[in-house]
């Protein structure tokens, strides 16, 4: 048997075969682009933040509109004034009626979920309200 | 071939690189659908606490739960050392988790003397 050490072809140019590499590559790429899951994006509310002391309340000239968010039985209402509602359209309809200026208190008791509670601060802000403040009521 | 060669490389390094992005910040939480206040001035978060559906808080996804103690020691820390305001600390609640541990941890940041509060939301 002989292994042939010999010296390349004159004239023949070494060529190196990259069609496996980009295969590859190709496989890795579409594996990178369908397993990449981008988070959609995310935005922010920024509510002022006031945490209720005993029964002391602040009297001032212009009082704020209350939104209490509360568990109604079964059911996540939104309760103003005299009027309870349990959806947030309604309550969209209810809060564009009300004057803007003293600023508006969604508090918020324990037993809802946070995207139910959330819907009163955005439903506030896009109803004009420059001062939403957020109060958490614990029983 | 080269240039297609290289283009193709640099698609990958940048799909690699944002798909461990991706995997290393962001809890993955289903957040309240709102618009949020179409501010687009944020500031950058020092503290992002994520509040899972069962409620348990987490900071990210490389460590476990904490509890309100360690909370409250974290928030106190990050105002005190890296001079955060209410502006750096976003909270990431998922919206089935109850309001219940949101308005724990509101607590904690109002008696730490934050002002208001950034609760994060998703666009729909």
């Amino acid at each position: 048997m002989q292994f042939g050490r010999g010296k390349p072809k004159r004239g023949g140019s070494a060529t190196l075969n990259m069609s496996s590499m980009i295969d590859v590559t190709f496989l890795l790429l579409i594996y990178f682009i369908v397993t990449t899951v981008f988070s959609p994006p995310e935005d922010q509310l920024t509510p002022a933040l006031k945490v209720e002391q005993g029964s002391s309340s602040v009297e001032t000239d212009l009082e704020p509109q209350i939104v209490t968010v509360t568990s109604n039985g079964s059911q996540q209402v939104y309760q103003i004034g005299d009027q309870t509602v349990a959806d947030r359209s309604q309550l969209a309809t209810i809060l564009v009626r009300l004057p803007n200026d003293p600023g508006i208190i969604i508090r918020v008791d324990d037993g809802v979920t946070v995207g139910f509670a959330i819907a009163a601060v955005q439903e506030a802000r896009d109803a004009g309200f420059e001062r939403v403040t957020y109060v958490p009521v614990s029983p | 071939m080269t240039p297609m060669i290289d283009i193709v490389f640099l698609l990958i390094i940048f799909f690699m690189v944002a798909a461990q992005f991706a995997r290393e910040s962001n809890v993955e939480l289903n957040l309240p659908a709102e618009q949020g206040e179409q501010d687009a001035e944020h500031d950058p978060s020092k503290l992002v606490l994520n509040i899972l559906p069962n409620g348990e808080i987490v900071l990210d996804n490389t460590r476990g739960a904490i509890d309100l103690t360690e909370l409250e020691l974290l928030v106190e820390a990050v105002i005190a050392i890296d001079g955060a305001t209410w502006q750096n600390i976003t909270i990431r609640a998922d919206e089935d988790s109850s309001t219940k541990i949101l308005n724990e941890v509101l607590v904690i940041l109002n008696r730490q003397g934050l002002s208001a509060t950034r609760i994060a939301t998703e666009q729909p």
